[in-house]
């Protein structure tokens, strides 16, 4: 396969396998199967572009060709250090989460999963910002689908809000895109969507870019969750099923981040740098505040939604800290956070589907019925936490020293709250897993084998990650210094 | 002569296809099929002339001897006729599995489609202000009628009346703004209204501005913004759902076809004196459609709301016109997707009325996801398209619009207009929710109705429509398809038509 096409490839795979599945009306276990072995294929190509990229600042495997030419969209696609990273977790996160979804799912349910994958990867892929606008607003609707139809609790109330939240978001965001186009078109006399040409814009005034900065921004903010955005997440991640909440929150959630990174950095970047004290606090500020509401949870989902947010917080504080240490963190913690969260989600998705319960205080005494699951359940657990040796810790302690470089009190405050994390993380532990359960012990059982492999390559990425984190850090770290070097500083010049 | 005999062809065809369905309609022995047949026949021969000459840059006056300047045959015109006709076309064969289970639908109802048709046409040709008011009396009278046809519906006397008295009443103003257009230039003829206007200083003016105000009544009236919205759910309601799509898309589109052509050449030079007051109205059209969609239970009325939403959407393409002319462009692209989009939606309500009796609420439209999973996925489709998501040609007509109003300085009203969309997406997303999330009613008449016929293979081609206009070229990048800057390349040719001399 030629090297232009390749990426669009597995952008497409999923979904034109997924229209064909809907269309030929197969088996629900053809359907998971066949499913499993399109995400396996793009597995394998994800793997080929990452062995054949080169570590280097700038955009590989470009593909650009005219969509809308009056208006000058293009469909144009192509992958950085920083997008090949996310890109690699998808690939390798997807298909073993269908390992752990495997049993009691229709044919809808796998569907959307595909769907969603294209949506993810090519919200993640695109360049250009109308293009981005098209994928990151199509990957809400599998999302919208797969809770409401197969959601439990209060679902179509969740669904209808989290919809409602994230488009009206995302609308703020496009009127803000149109008018970045418009200027770009009464400077330059064409039409451009493309996120490298609207960065050459010379004629927005300052207040002009606050309001589209907090457009494209409250956009994010809503997606990620950032502080005072957040309200959406708990009823949405307690009803939503195992497999969306997966999704929403190892994924689509990072893609937030990614996005500030790869649009509003480059094509804001004074407006950024001036903001950045801000959105620091507010970053560290989440992080306590979402921390102390993940310690007052009872329902785990929900507590894990809450320790989440605090997390993609401190992701969020990391990336807005300006310097090497706070973006290369950032990008690490993406990836631990997104192993060790959606294997958390997965994990207990499995405890509420056997005993029926996901609040702490019904659960109980799982560590004995249930020792692999309960192994595997700590070593996520720990590397959520960030302890030593695992992925979790060398990304918090980065992003700890970035904040620090950044300002030093704030780098205190971080360092001390990211143990509010260890404290509800353990205490839920001990309660919920460890703890002999008062009554009658729960019918549960352990891992099959098939869920032991799917998990064994998270684990063993938590630890190599965590014990070996260069050749990892190599890929994107040219990206980040490029960014650095080309975007943050001119902005701090400015 | 045989080349302006060819320009006429399509409005002839059509003319005679009404009059051979009226007598075809005396005999019992004709059944409703037949009629559809003979009717959408018609409508295609007129297409087929439409669409020849449909890639060309032309303005021409066939017949002047005889019409004296009252008709002129251009690519802009051209460009309505085929919106106008593929409208007329779809909705009848849409409407196929309605109309039959229906004990009202007769051969009369074809007939008076068509002439209906004729008179939007001839409305689209109108080059003269007396024309373009018989025109447009024809196409209503038509309708008013149409309005009144479903026997079974209570409300139907107070929609034919409602509608009939209104739009009498609204169509005296056209006639008295063309008097005092006539009384202040000395003619009638849009083109040299606009000779007058561009030579004459503005004390002169005066009747012309009064005039002009009068006929932009009509036009506010007939697509139904703020003050002039309150017939519209009523009417809608108590209308036979066909005749609801009829009116929310072709009708609508007719409407712009002579108005827009009016303001393009006539009225353009006096955008700032109506600015304010069409942002005032713009702005209302979009709350009161918004709210009136939203509290509606019934999904005609909510279609209904919704319809007044976007006519607010394409106002703001008429406001940005004052600054530029591009803007055109827009608004009809808009049309042509709204056009899709309603008459999907209509349509697809319409089948599964017609099939269990009972859909008309939110509520009924529950479990329709199990049911009949591929109505479902097209409803979804048609949802997505009416709230502009991306991947439907409802997002690229948004995204034009809202592209020539910011770059036309209204970023403000984008802003309104985007408020209007997130809240849009609460009542569409409402219908997609019912139709997954609930299961269906237990006691529903459960009898399996086959889905294997003409009407839903035309609601599936306008679905496809849809997709393809949304993703355009992007396909087109592995399979050689045509992609929608095609439409847009169109569109452009047509308002292009109009500046020719």
């Amino acid at each position: 396969m030629s090297e232009t096409l390749i990426l669009s490839f597995i952008i497409f795979l999923p979904a034109v396998v997924a229209f064909i599945l809907m269309l030929t009306t197969t088996k629900i276990e053809d359907v998971r199967n066949i499913a499993f072995v399109t995400t396996i294929i793009t597995l394998i190509l994800v793997m080929k572009i990452y062995l054949n990229f080169e570590p280097k600042g700038e955009m590989q495997f470009v593909t650009n060709i005219e969509w809308i030419s009056k208006f000058g969209i293009n469909y144009y696609i192509g992958i950085d250090g920083f997008s090949l990273t996310i890109l690699m977790l998808i690939a390798i996160l997807i298909p073993t989460s269908y390992l752990l979804l495997w049993e009691g799912r229709t044919k809808g349910y796998w569907l959307n999963m595909l769907l969603i994958q294209t949506g993810v990867t090519g919200t993640l892929l695109s360049l250009d910002i109308i293009l981005f606008y098209f994928f990151w607003e199509t990957m809400l609707l599998p999302i919208f689908l797969i809770i409401g139809i197969y959601g439990s609790g209060n679902k179509v109330f969740s669904t209808i809000k989290v919809t409602i939240y994230t488009m009206g978001g995302s609308l703020l965001m496009f009127v803000a895109i149109v008018y970045l186009g418009v200027a770009f078109f009464n400077e330059f006399g064409h039409w451009s969507f493309k996120y490298d040409d609207l960065t050459t814009l010379t004629t927005l005034g300052d207040t002009e870019k606050l309001y589209l900065f907090f457009a494209f921004f409250t956009a994010f903010m809503i997606k990620i969750p950032i502080f005072p955005f957040h309200t959406w997440i708990t009823g949405t991640y307690s009803d939503a099923p195992t497999g969306a909440v997966f999704l929403l929150s190892s994924i689509m959630a990072k893609l937030g981040v990614y996005a500030v990174v790869r649009f509003m950095i480059p094509i804001f970047p004074d407006t950024f740098v001036g903001f950045s004290d801000y959105f620091v606090f507010i970053g560290v500020f989440g992080l306590i505040y979402f921390g102390i509401a993940a310690l007052m949870q009872d329902d785990i989902k929900k507590m894990f939604a809450y320790s989440s947010a605090s997390h993609l917080s401190l992701i969020a504080a990391g990336v807005f800290s300006l310097n090497s240490y706070g973006i290369n963190g950032a990008l690490y913690l993406i990836i631990a956070h997104a192993i060790a969260t959606g294997g958390l989600f997965l994990l207990i998705g499995i405890l509420h589907y056997q005993t029926g319960f996901k609040t702490i205080k019904d659960l109980g005494g799982i560590a004995k019925k249930a020792p692999i699951f309960t192994f595997m359940f700590a070593i996520m657990l720990f590397s959520n936490i960030g302890l030593p040796g695992t992925n979790g810790f060398v990304s918090e302690l980065l992003i700890i020293f970035g904040i620090y470089e950044f300002n030093h009190t704030m780098g205190y405050i971080s360092a001390v709250t990211v143990l509010v994390a260890a404290s509800f993380m353990l205490w839920m532990f001990q309660r919920a897993i460890l703890q002999e359960r008062v009554g009658e012990p729960l019918p549960m059982k352990d891992l099959k084998l098939k869920e032991i492999v799917a998990l064994t390559p998270w684990v063993i990425l938590i630890f190599v990650m965590g014990i070996y984190p260069d050749p990892f850090i190599d890929k994107f770290e040219p990206t980040v210094t490029y960014y650095i070097n080309n975007f943050l500083q001119t902005g701090a010049l400015k | 002569m045989i080349e302006e005999l060819i320009y006429l062809m399509p409005i002839i065809t059509v003319l005679v296809g009404a009059i051979v369905l009226m007598f075809q309609s005396m005999y019992d022995r004709y059944e409703i099929k037949d009629f559809i047949t003979v009717s959408s026949l018609f409508l295609i021969v007129a297409l087929g002339f439409s669409i020849y000459h449909s890639g060309d840059l032309f303005t021409s006056k066939p017949f002047n001897d005889i019409f004296n300047n009252a008709i002129v045959f251009d690519t802009f015109a051209n460009f309505f006729n085929i919106a106008l006709l593929t409208g007329a076309l779809l909705i009848i064969l849409i409407g196929e599995n309605y109309a039959k289970q229906q004990s009202y639908t007769k051969g009369e109802f074809y007939s008076i489609l068509l002439f209906s048709v004729f008179g939007m046409m001839l409305l689209a040709h109108a080059n003269e202000l007396i024309t373009a008011y018989i025109a447009l009396e024809i196409a209503s009278f038509a309708v008013y009628i149409l309005i009144g046809f479903d026997t079974n519906n209570a409300k139907r006397v107070e929609s034919v009346f409602k509608y009939l008295v209104l739009g009498s009443f609204i169509g005296a103003f056209f006639l008295l703004g063309t008097v005092l257009i006539y009384g202040a230039t000395g003619t009638t003829n849009i083109a040299e209204v606009a000779n007058f206007i561009s030579v004459n200083s503005s004390d002169k003016l005066l009747l012309v501005y009064i005039g002009i105000t009068m006929i932009m009544f009509t036009f506010l009236f007939k697509i139904a913004t703020f003050p002039f919205q309150s017939w519209v759910v009523d009417v809608y309601r108590g209308s036979p759902i066909l005749v609801t799509a009829f009116m929310a898309s072709v009708f609508k589109i007719a409407i712009f076809s002579f108005f827009l052509r009016a303001i393009l050449t006539d009225f353009i030079t006096l955008e700032g004196y109506w600015e304010s007051v069409l942002i005032v109205l713009t702005l209302v059209t979009l709350a009161i459609g918004s709210w009136l969609a939203i509290t509606q239970n019934i999904i005609k009325k909510m279609l209904a709301g919704s319809s007044i939403v976007h006519t607010g959407y394409m106002m703001l393409g008429i406001i940005a016109l004052g600054e530029n002319i591009e803007s055109a462009y827009s608004i009809m692209f808009y049309l042509i997707a709204y056009l899709l989009s309603a008459l999907g939606a209509f349509g697809l309500v319409s089948h599964v009325i017609a099939d269990t009796k009972v859909r008309v609420t939110y509520d009924d439209f529950k479990g329709l996801g199990q049911e009949r999973p591929y109505l479902a996925a097209l409803m979804t489709i048609f949802m997505f398209s009416l709230a502009g998501i991306p991947s439907t040609i409802g997002f690229i007509a948004k995204f034009y619009i809202f592209t020539e109003a910011i770059n036309a300085g209204y970023w403000g009203m984008a802003i309104f207009a985007i408020f209007a969309t997130a809240i849009s997406i609460y009542y569409y997303f409402k219908l997609i929710a019912m139709m997954y999330f609930y299961p269906s009613f237990a006691d529903k008449d459960v009898e399996q109705q086959s889905d294997v016929r003409i009407s839903t293979f035309m609601i599936g081609l306008v679905a496809l429509l849809i997709v393809w206009g949304g993703i355009g070229s992007a396909i087109g990048f592995f399979f050689p398809i045509p992609s929608i800057d095609a439409i847009l390349s169109v569109v452009e040719l047509s308002v292009q038509s109009l500046f020719l001399k």
